[in-house]
């Protein structure tokens, strides 16, 4: 299912920039608030929704499963080094499978553990698990959605902004029937469930929210597996 | 025995005008400016500008309509502000179309082996991407105030309708200045334009949330100052102080803002010249 050699290429591909650098100010941001908003004396109630909901499910979370599960994939079609992975004798459902666990690690990784400890910052251990399985929750459907994004489009990132920003960020709060697409809303819903708190609320529900953020991750996967079958070899266009 | 014989195959100097400096950074900032746009470029590479600034005027005109049947919703100086989100995106698509092609193709050392400085080509190319995120939302205001012009009565009228369109051109140029600085800068360090686009957002999505933490757990004096914490509405609180916006509390810190959008797009220009000075050595 998963091939160690390309699941290592990937990841030095990710961890071997500079770049990757500069998505640490986020997680830190986000312990550094939570901190600050601690040591001023202000109840978990007054700032664990703009911290955790806000900040760290509707911001951090989506903006760096973007440019992992964009990069993934994404910056070998650019480069065009794709080709050399493609033409070695490993099924292409493989080569999808072992990319999106790749990226789905990191993404946990580096949202879950400033959101556990922004969590724990405010209350219990329970909060903290719960953050921990929505951010677990949210890199499987974002990871899968912007991987497939990357392979059907030679604009993955500017499609997936418009997603987090538009789909999610504006109409989410106006039309309330988008929120049925919208992972952020899975999310957030399941973190309150599994957390057991009230400091975050979904508008969705739960047992909807794990079905839908399975659909997401199953559609994107197969979706993915499907456009490399039949990928065609292309330099950078304009 | 030697035969080899030197021919004179009629090379020549070039002794005609040599355009020099000036010529060459007009060049660059009419290019940059087609450039943002996707002018010049293939269908794919229009499609995502002319997206957003088709979105800006569509609103645009949905907000006259609704004006021509009764009370405007809202000012010119807001209009601005409420498609903040779009001028992002438009940023988010054009800097690194602008800058980040260049420096992943390596082709920096052939635009400073000609009299084009090095502060040249940063300034030019932002002065095109100011440019172009103001022309994307003064086109839909233009749009708006001729729709204005035609729904109100008497010259009077008419002269008041132009004293409200002129902050709202003025609102466009600080959102433009503003997004466009930070947005090269960002861009200007990522040679992959998808990293780039999305470093762009993240600055204006992540610092946003941190306001309404600001305003959650600060006292009154920093609940009017908790919009320093996001550049986005910065520029609104600076409409706010200057155009009377509504929707934001800042007491008597006006000055302020209108100061921290100086600092913040000096700031930027100055590391944008900075940056150029060292890339591509």
């Amino acid at each position: 299912m998963i091939d160690s050699t390309i699941a290592r290429i990937t990841a030095r591909g990710l961890f071997g920039r500079r770049r990757f650098l500069l998505l640490l100010p986020l997680p830190l941001l986000l312990i550094g608030l939570a901190l600050l908003s601690d040591a001023l004396g202000a109840s978990p109630r007054a700032w664990a929704q703009p911290i955790l909901g806000g900040l760290g499910f509707g911001a951090v979370l989506p903006v760096i499963a973007l440019i992992v599960g964009t990069g993934v994939l994404g910056s070998e079609i650019d480069d065009g080094t794709l080709v050399h992975v493609l033409a070695k004798p490993l099924p292409r459902s493989q080569i999808i499978l072992t990319k999106l666990a790749v990226a789905v690690a990191v993404t946990a990784v580096t949202v879950g553990v400033p959101m556990v400890v922004a969590g724990l910052i405010a209350g219990s251990a329970r909060l903290g698990l719960g953050l921990a399985v929505g951010c677990a929750v949210g890199a499987f459907a974002y990871s899968a959605l912007f991987l497939a994004l990357s392979l059907v489009t030679r604009r993955p990132v500017l499609l997936g902004l418009i997603y987090v920003l538009l789909w999610e960020g504006l109409l989410g709060n106006l039309l309330s029937g988008t929120r049925m697409l919208s992972i952020q809303q899975y999310v957030t819903a399941v973190a309150a469930r599994v957390g057991d708190t009230q400091l975050l609320a979904g508008r969705v529900s739960v047992p909807v929210s794990v079905v839908m953020a399975v659909v997401f991750t199953v559609g994107g996967t197969l979706l993915a597996i499907d456009r490399l079958r039949s990928f065609s070899v292309a330099g950078e266009t304009s | 025995m030697s035969s080899g014989v030197i021919h004179d195959i009629g090379y020549q100097r070039y002794t005609g005008p040599r355009l020099g400096r000036g010529y060459a950074i007009r060049s660059l900032y009419l290019h940059g400016l087609r450039t943002a746009f996707g002018l010049g470029r293939s269908a794919k590479a229009k499609i995502f500008p002319w997206a957003t600034v088709g979105i800006v005027a569509m609103v645009a005109v949905v907000l006259t309509a609704v004006r021509a049947q009764g009370a405007p919703v809202m000012s010119y100086a807001e209009f601005s502000v409420s498609v903040a989100l779009l001028a992002i995106l438009f940023c988010a698509a054009a800097a690194p179309e602008l800058v980040s092609r260049d420096l992943r193709g390596g082709v920096l050392p052939l635009y400073f082996s000609r009299p084009l400085r090095r502060t040249d080509y940063a300034l030019a190319k932002l002065a095109a991407l100011t440019s172009a995120v103001w022309l994307m939302l003064a086109g839909p205001l233009l749009l708006m105030f001729v729709g204005g012009v035609f729904s109100v009565h008497g010259p009077k009228a008419v002269w008041n309708e132009v004293l409200d369109f002129l902050p709202g051109l003025g609102q466009a140029a600080i959102v433009a200045a503003v997004y466009s600085s930070l947005s090269l800068l960002v861009a200007s360090l990522a040679g992959r334009r998808a990293v780039a686009a999305a470093l762009i957002v993240a600055v204006f999505v992540v610092t946003a949330p941190v306001v309404g933490v600001l305003i959650g757990i600060g006292g009154p004096a920093a609940r009017q100052l908790a919009f320093l914490a996001s550049p986005s509405t910065v520029v609104q609180a600076t409409g706010v102080w200057l155009f009377d916006l509504q929707g934001m509390d800042i007491g008597s810190y006006g000055p302020v803002y209108g100061l921290a959008v100086v600092a913040l797009v000096t700031a930027c220009v100055l590391l944008l010249l900075v940056r150029y000075r060292r890339v591509a050595q």
